[in-house]
């Protein structure tokens, strides 16, 4: 399954240390959230980075999907009244489905730069329409006063609102996406995805409908964007259209680039970086954009390859 | 609504959109030209209007204000190019983005450090303060025909220099086949230096004069860089022509949407976009 040295290092190193980690942090409620908010964050980076970096789409609007996540399970549930969790999983899955087939159908008209404009434009569409409504509460957003029930057939298996048990949710959910993403990449489907990105026009040679891998692969990162997104909902018990805003969008591209383009799981790697630099910078400054800027920029300029690219070539080096 | 009312509305409606075309004619120039997306374009106008603040309460005189803000902004859009944008002309739109999101970061952080986030406001100059009266009810401030009138001798001025001067056909034939220009023996480096920092210029220079209109806040350059996007995704990407027709369709439409559709006002806009596009994929004057 994990076939490259520095991803099954990445692999057997993370998963086990994010297990132990409510363990270590003995109850610490305030780090345990913190750390489950940022694996819902890598959650939503691997989907973008399935899309733009093994997809070749480079979209500037993957928040809609992280918000529509968020608001259509407010849309969806009843105010007073606990709903089950795995059914809404399934309804917020499918709606997002649905809605990205739609704006996939639109976007994909569209490419490169294009592509970037119109899925932004979308995106704050989007942002407007939840900001300045009043029935969701605009930009203050909507609180969601009742987590749902996790039941399956009168047992319940965990607790919402139990921040450890919640950590743990988001870490299997994490894990999941991860293999599904790779069990993707290694069926035919992703071989032909891969073709398409490599040679478009090659791969319409061979018989296949370049728009239809794309458009499959654009509803998939879109659903399990939404998954993010309703998640992140369910965490802290509210959503407001910021989840929407430009600058989801943005900074989740930045943690896919810092990870390392395309790696998958580069996305959890840069994410947690990241989100760690920007805890940092935070108490250093007020101003914590600037060295994170500067960071950016360098990074860009000097980096090319992601920390994946540079673990891949420390485990390279020593073999 | 009655006609007095109507073109007073249309006159709003076409100020905002000769500003938009200001601002969005220098992001499509640095696209078309230099093959650059530049997402820290909105942060320049924001420049622009911040600059402006400061000049005009060390000077004391808006038009000294301008020039010294212009001037200034000229030389960072040269700074910003021959620093950073020169490492991106062979590298893909996601590194440009990136590199861009860096910079728009940079300057909202040094935009607070320097001057806070508390709202701050330009008066009108005084020679360019007052009102012609339209009816008995309403009147339209001078201030507002002027930037009207100053974008629009700007659009004129870059129409003449790109059709009918030397310098135009450089830039014209830089765009569309940047090598073979380059064997010509034109050094298309400063080339691409002048254009990235007439960009930056516009788009200063649209802030400056926008500050005794709007209040100067935070983020004022990110909710403008969307609606440029909207008009160049109109117009055609690259093509000032579509910018100013762009440009136009969009300021209408918002003003008038606000007044009619207050609710759906803030997405018209989009709407009318994402119309365009059903229609033509490339925009309106896509080359």
């Amino acid at each position: 399954m994990f076939t490259n040295r520095a991803e099954k290092l990445f692999v057997w190193v993370f998963f086990p240390l994010a297990l132990l980690m409510p363990l270590l942090l003995e109850q610490n409620t305030f780090y345990v959230n913190k750390l489950a908010t940022i694996l819902i964050l890598s959650i939503f980076v691997m989907s973008l980075d399935y899309l733009v970096g093994r997809c070749g789409l480079v979209t500037l609007g993957h928040a809609l999907f992280y918000g529509l996540g968020g608001y259509l399970f407010v849309m969806l549930t009843p105010e007073y009244e606990a709903v089950n969790f795995w059914v809404y999983t399934f309804y917020v899955l499918a709606i997002a489905s649905l809605i990205a087939l739609v704006v996939g159908f639109i976007v994909l008209r569209t490419s490169g730069i294009y592509m970037i404009m119109i899925t932004l434009a979308l995106a704050q569409m989007c942002f407007y329409f939840f900001s300045d409504s009043t029935d969701f509460g605009g930009n203050d957003g909507v609180f969601i006063y009742i987590k749902p029930e996790t039941d399956v057939f009168g047992l319940s298996l965990f607790d919402l609102d139990n921040p450890v048990h919640f950590y743990y949710l988001c870490l299997l959910s994490l894990f999941n996406v991860l293999l599904f993403f790779k069990l993707v990449m290694r069926s035919k489907f992703g071989r032909i995805v891969d073709a398409v990105q490599e040679n478009p026009e090659r791969t319409t040679a061979l018989g296949y409908n370049v728009f239809h891998f794309r458009l499959a692969s654009y509803v998939i990162a879109s659903a399990l964007g939404a998954y993010a997104g309703y998640l992140f909902a369910l965490q802290y018990g509210f959503v407001n259209p910021s989840m929407l805003s430009w600058q989801t969008s943005g900074t989740a591209l930045v943690m896919s680039i810092l990870g390392g383009m395309g790696t998958l799981y580069g996305a959890i790697l840069g994410t947690f970086v990241y989100e760690g630099l920007h805890y940092g910078f935070e108490h250093l400054t007020e101003n914590w954009m600037l060295p994170m800027g500067v960071l950016i920029i360098l990074m860009v300029l000097a980096f090319r390859h992601g920390l994946a690219g540079y673990l891949e070539s420390l485990v390279e080096k020593r073999k | 609504m009655d006609i007095t009312l109507f073109l007073f509305q249309l006159m709003n409606g076409v100020q905002y959109g000769l500003l938009l075309f200001l601002i969005a004619s220098g992001l499509t120039l640095v696209f078309g030209v230099m093959g650059i997306l530049n997402l820290a374009h909105g942060s320049m106008y924001m420049v622009g209007a911040y600059l402006a603040y400061y000049f005009v309460n060390t000077t004391g005189s808006f038009g000294v204000a301008a020039v010294i803000s212009a001037i200034i902004a000229l030389l960072l859009g040269i700074l910003i190019e021959r620093t950073l944008i020169i490492r991106l002309y062979r590298r893909n739109h996601l590194d440009q983005v990136l590199l861009t999101i860096g910079l728009i970061f940079v300057f909202n952080a040094l935009q607070s450090l320097l001057w806070g986030n508390d709202p701050l406001g330009v008066t009108v100059p005084t020679w360019l303060d007052g009102a012609i009266p339209l009816t008995d009810m309403i009147e339209y401030p001078v201030y507002r025909l002027f930037v009207s009138l100053l974008c629009i001798l700007i659009g004129i001025g870059m129409y003449l220099t790109i059709n009918r001067t030397r310098l135009g056909m450089l830039i014209r034939a830089g765009e569309s086949n940047r090598d073979m220009v380059e064997c010509l023996g034109v050094n298309i480096n400063r080339l691409y230096t002048l254009v990235f920092a007439t960009g930056v210029a516009l788009a200063a220079i649209a802030g400056i004069v926008s500050a005794p209109m709007v209040s100067v806040v935070p983020g004022m350059g990110e909710h403008v860089l969307i609606a440029c996007f909207v008009v160049v995704v109109i117009g055609g990407m690259g093509s000032i022509k579509g910018a100013f027709v762009g440009a136009l369709m969009v300021g209408i439409v918002d003003t008038f949407s606000s007044i009619m559709l207050p609710q759906l006002s803030s997405m018209m806009i989009y709407i009318l976009m994402a119309v365009v596009l059903l229609v033509k994929p490339k925009g309106l004057f896509a080359h």
